[in-house]
């Protein structure tokens, strides 16, 4: 059929034609819209990254943010009172503070101004303060050391009471022990120094020093009573006579420990969990020449001694044990508080943070467990007479001789992160040696949160290292045949089928991984074991067996399809693993092979553990791997593999020497996106890891990973707290994680593709 | 180099060297006959693409393949060494002997049939590695990896193909980094380097510029001393100019086969007149 070009022209507007212009317009017209929408598409996914980057950077930079400290107010305190005041302090909101003095009186007095409210005198009858100690910090009890060795505890309460909507805060002092102070001293010297420890529990220690150098204490318990009075029993007793005179006394909060420092230089610690027989466990030199010690105070929670020095050292101490499970007192690190001997240190009320102040006026507020010194201030030399941090350490304040209080406002939101507590070793409170612990919360008040990002970091390379362990071999392998040998036809089953599975939720299996799979492997431990071995080995003696078949039978099965015959096999191998399972449990591991494990090899099992994750997310990575693979290997150019099969090369030769070579930088980036799946992945790991943050290989036990982590306290934490921005910051660490790996797969990827990209 | 002369059978070097494309006398009873081809019927699936075709290719000399696209010139010739096995559905009968043995029984080692009968394609296809273990390539198949001996040959392949001069100095280079004509070269350097029988060349010159193609053309007339050479064109003056016989082929059926000259200057059949004379095509 000709059509003749006359006829054709007719059918086809010229380009003058309207129509055409038209047409023009609407071409033009729809190319631009592609161009912008793509360019706004792409920048805003940009933008999209950027500000989740933002937004991270927003809330973990505060983390890192130095502390500040400015003066609020100064006034003077000293008008309507004599005498020296021995204590300072303040309630929890910083708006009601008080004073105790060596006259026996407390005075109230309005925080932001020093006008007083309130004033209490003490019931001491004939005898003097020589001495004040406080206990638990929060407990707002303290004791008074007397003049004829006796104490008396006092409590400070602070009613809130919203009369006609305004908050008032009401003062008063309480006498949890009678107002007839306690005996501590038998023979009734006079108590120079006095250290308290008051539990919840009722129970009370109370350790002094005698003017003449005798250190005395007093065991007290209070129970109540049928009839509801309280009933006290009360033990004293007298430590055997120091070498040198003692300077300072702390008793520990659990009321197991003494701590008596000497003007040798030595820590004596006593345990006098029985009172009645006092026992030295261990006395350290604690100090280097021309070093003496000034001051003992328990840091928040009663565990860690801190002790002040001469040369403006304050160090770190706790009962630890060593290897035999003997307690000795370790020096855990030392802070430099200064030059001149520390007069002061006040423990935070709810941190392990405290303050510390020099005889030079150099004021520190320092971190115990960050190991740090976040604020210094130089206040001058003057004479200070007592230092107070309120509760919620935003106030300390600061009375000096002459009477006139300065109030400091301080700004220290995030003390407790430093590089050494997120990522080094850190010797916690009680623990034998310095471990990397993730453990953010407890249930008690004065617990040491454990930050170190590093059992997570090591949790998320282990699961993605099992992970990848069992997909890499299965996925490349698989795409290798399916991509490679394997007929067209079944390809076209088998490709999509794998690639399917990739939309299988993750949750579905976290859930079966976790509640299906562990206990599964868990009761069929021998199975497994004998799986692992069979499936191999059994797979290759039937491809062999295969091979030497008599030509007539091979030719049954069309090129290309033999790998179905494996699917009976590997279904007969998986349940003969299983059903000897038992049998060789019986036979070989006296019944039960995760007692087996755990008694005769030494080797802790969790149910939860590394072999159930290799499957459970090795199973989610494998269509990622297998489908980047196949394509890759399905992609190298045809012309190539008839290159090396035309010059004698046989199928597996051109696999090894050509094919892989060219695909290389795809299956390079197969492996790359699927260890970056591995790492980023949460619901699988959440349900099947059992979330125990340790550092160990061991394939029979769990692990947390960064994103579990994050998934599992996140809905927890306190918005805006430490906790919470530490766990930003695990999701900063996780993004760099998967950035970084990108990014060098992405640069390897480019040069592989340069070596052997085809033409 | 010594070891061009191992294949060469001894009873056909007087025929060969006295015969030449100029004597007009060519014929194929004169011929040592290298590879026969008997009744083949090549079929891609239900689609039949070779109607029983018959004919010889003589050795040491130049067997061309013309005819219009999609005739199965290029089947035939890739039928040679089986690489349509490597198409899905792909079915041959009938007899294709080399020396005398059928390539197609069922005790015949593909890998060694392939390593007797090279092949070098239409496009250019270096693997992705230097110039050196593109040509080694065949040899380290193998087993061959002494490298004195892989020096050797690469040596000799590279100036068998007339390449050695220009790539001599950057051996250890990417193969990508040739033009397309030193490609081809390359190529063909890496099929002489197994030292095969049979070269087959599938349109061998048809992505290449036309100084590049003179190169290929002078290389062929080079080669053919040394191989039997089958090729396939488009070209019908690149045929007239390299081959010693032609195959004149249209819709899967040999039309006619004779000395080129004979071929090209007086056709016995009606349709390779038209063809070369250019009525269709």
């Amino acid at each position: 059929m000709e059509t003749s070009s006359a006829a054709l022209s007719k059918l086809i507007p010229g380009p003058d034609e309207p129509i055409a212009k038209r047409r023009r317009a609407w071409r033009t017209f729809k190319d631009v819209l592609a161009h912008y929408s793509i360019g706004i598409g792409g920048i805003s996914v940009i933008f999209s990254v950027v500000l989740i980057f933002f937004y991270l950077a927003y809330v973990v930079l505060p983390l890192f943010k130095s502390a500040h400290i400015e003066p609020l107010v100064e006034y003077n305190l000293s008008e309507g009172i004599t005498g020296r005041t021995l204590f300072l302090g303040v309630e929890e909101l910083a708006e009601v503070g008080f004073q105790v003095t060596d006259q026996g009186v407390i005075r109230y007095f309005q925080a932001e101004n020093g006008s007083e409210i309130d004033r209490v005198d003490l019931p001491l009858g004939e005898s003097q303060i020589t001495s004040l100690a406080v206990g638990r910090l929060d407990s707002g009890v303290m004791a008074l050391g007397l003049s004829d060795g006796r104490g008396l505890l006092v409590q400070q309460v602070f009613k809130v009471s919203f009369p006609n909507d305004v908050r008032t805060i009401t003062p008063s002092a309480l006498y949890p022990l009678g107002e007839e102070p306690m005996v501590i001293d038998e023979e009734g010297r006079p108590l120079v120094k006095l250290a308290l420890s008051n539990n919840e529990d009722g129970s009370i220690l109370l350790a002094a020093i005698t003017e003449d150098g005798a250190v005395v204490y007093n065991s007290i318990m209070v129970e109540e009573s049928m009839l509801g009075d309280n009933e006290i029993t009360s033990t004293t007793g007298i430590l055997p006579v120091m070498a040198t005179r003692p300077v300072d006394v702390s008793v520990s909060g659990d009321q197991r420990w003494l701590f008596v420092a000497d003007e040798a230089g030595a820590i004596a610690m006593f345990d006098v969990s029985e009172p009645d027989e006092p026992m030295l466990v261990d006395q350290q030199n604690a100090t280097a020449v021309g070093q003496s010690i000034t001051r003992l105070r328990m840091l928040m929670g009663g565990i860690s001694l801190l002790v002040g020095y001469s040369d403006g050292i304050v160090a770190q101490w706790f009962p630890a044990r060593d290897e035999n499970g003997h307690y000795y007192l370790a020096r855990v690190r030392d802070f430099d508080a200064g030059d001149a001997a520390i007069q002061f240190i006040e423990p935070e009320q709810q941190r392990k943070g405290f303050v510390t102040l020099d005889a030079a006026g150099h004021l520190a507020v320092h971190s115990s467990t960050a190991h740090r010194t976040v604020l210094e201030r130089d206040l001058g030399r003057q004479e200070i007479m007592e230092i107070s941090v309120s509760p919620r350490a935003n106030r300390i304040l600061i009375l000096p001789e002459d009477g006139y209080l300065q109030v400091l406002d301080v700004e220290n939101e995030h003390p407790d992160t430093s590089f050494s507590a997120l990522w080094q070793k850190v010797w916690y409170e009680s623990w034998e040696k310095p471990e990397y612990v993730w453990q953010s919360s407890a249930a008690n008040q004065d617990f040491e949160p454990k930050y170190s990002l590093m059992p997570l970091a090591f949790g998320t390379l282990k699961a993605a290292f099992y992970a990848m362990l069992f997909a890499v071999p299965l996925a490349i392998m698989g795409a290798i045949y399916t991509a490679y040998f394997m007929a067209p036809k079944m390809r076209s089953y088998v490709k999509p089928t794998i690639e399917i599975m990739e939309a299988l939720p993750t949750v579905i299996l976290g859930f079966l991984a976790g509640l299906w799979l562990a206990p599964f492997f868990e009761s069929h431990l021998p199975g497994i074991a004998i799986m692992l071995v069979l499936l191999p080995v059994g797979v290759l003696v039937f491809a062999y067996a295969w091979h030497r078949m008599p030509q007539k039978i091979r030719w049954l099965v069309p090129d290309g399809w033999a790998a179905l015959l494996l699917v009976p096999v590997v279904g007969f191998l998986a349940w003969l693993s299983f059903a000897i399972s038992l049998p060789v449990e019986e036979l070989f591991f006296g019944g039960n092979m995760r007692s087996w494990i755990t008694n005769d090899l030494g080797i802790d099992f969790d149910q939860r553990n590394s072999i159930v994750i290799g499957f459970a997310l090795g199973f989610a990575v494998i269509p990622t791997i297998f489908s980047i693979t196949e394509d890759a290997i399905f992609g190298v150019p045809k012309h190539l593999t008839n290159g090396s099969l035309a010059l004698g090369a046989t199928p597996w030769q051109t696999l090894t020497r050509v094919v892989l070579l060219s695909a290389s930088p795809g299956i390079f980036s197969a492996i790359m996106i699927g260890l970056g799946r591995g790492v980023g992945e949460t619901m699988i790991v959440l349900m099947a890891t059992g979330n125990t943050p340790i550092m160990d290989m061991n394939i029979f036990e769990g692990m947390r990973t960064l994103a579990a982590n994050i998934a599992v306290e996140m809905p927890e934490s306190e918005v805006g707290s430490t906790h919470y921005r530490i766990l930003f910051l695990a999701a900063v660490v996780l993004f760099t994680f998967t950035f970084i790996l990108n990014t060098a797969a992405e640069l390897i990827r480019q040069r592989l593709r340069k070596k052997y990209a085809s033409l | 180099m010594t070891m061009s002369g191992e294949q060469t059978p001894t009873h056909a070097m007087d025929m060969s060297t006295v015969l030449d494309r100029d004597v007009s006398t060519q014929s194929l009873e004169n011929e040592d006959i290298c590879l026969t081809i008997d009744n083949v019927d090549l079929y891609y699936g239900e689609k039949q693409a070779l109607f029983d075709v018959n004919m010889v290719i003589p050795r040491k000399k130049v067997t061309a393949f013309i005819g219009p696209s999609g005739c199965g010139k290029s089947t035939l010739l890739r039928s040679i060494n089986r690489m349509n096995d490597l198409v899905d559905g792909c079915r041959v009968e009938g007899k294709i002997c080399l020396d005398g043995e059928n390539i197609y029984d069922r005790g015949i080692n593909i890998s060694d049939l392939r390593r007797k009968i090279g092949m070098v394609f239409q496009k250019p296809n270096p693997f992705p590695k230097s110039i050196y273990e593109n040509v080694a390539y065949g040899l380290r198949l193998q087993g061959i990896n002494n490298r004195s001996t892989l020096d050797d040959v690469v040596e000799w392949a590279l100036k068998g193909a007339a390449l050695w001069d220009e790539v001599k100095d950057r051996l250890q280079e990417n193969a990508f980094g040739l033009s397309g004509g030193q490609q081809q070269r390359l190529v063909i350097a890496r099929a002489i380097a197994i030292q095969p029988e049979v070269l087959l060349l599938d349109e061998p010159a048809s992505a290449l510029d036309p100084i590049s193609t003179l190169k290929i053309e002078e290389l062929i007339y080079e080669l053919k001393s040394t191989y039997t050479i089958a090729i396939v064109t488009h070209n019908m003056q690149q045929a007239a100019r390299v081959s010693d016989y032609t195959a004149f082929m249209y819709l899967g059926k040999l039309i006619e086969f004779d000395a080129t000259d004979k071929l090209f200057t007086n056709p016995s059949e009606k349709q390779t007149e038209d063809y070369i004379t250019g009525r269709y095509g």
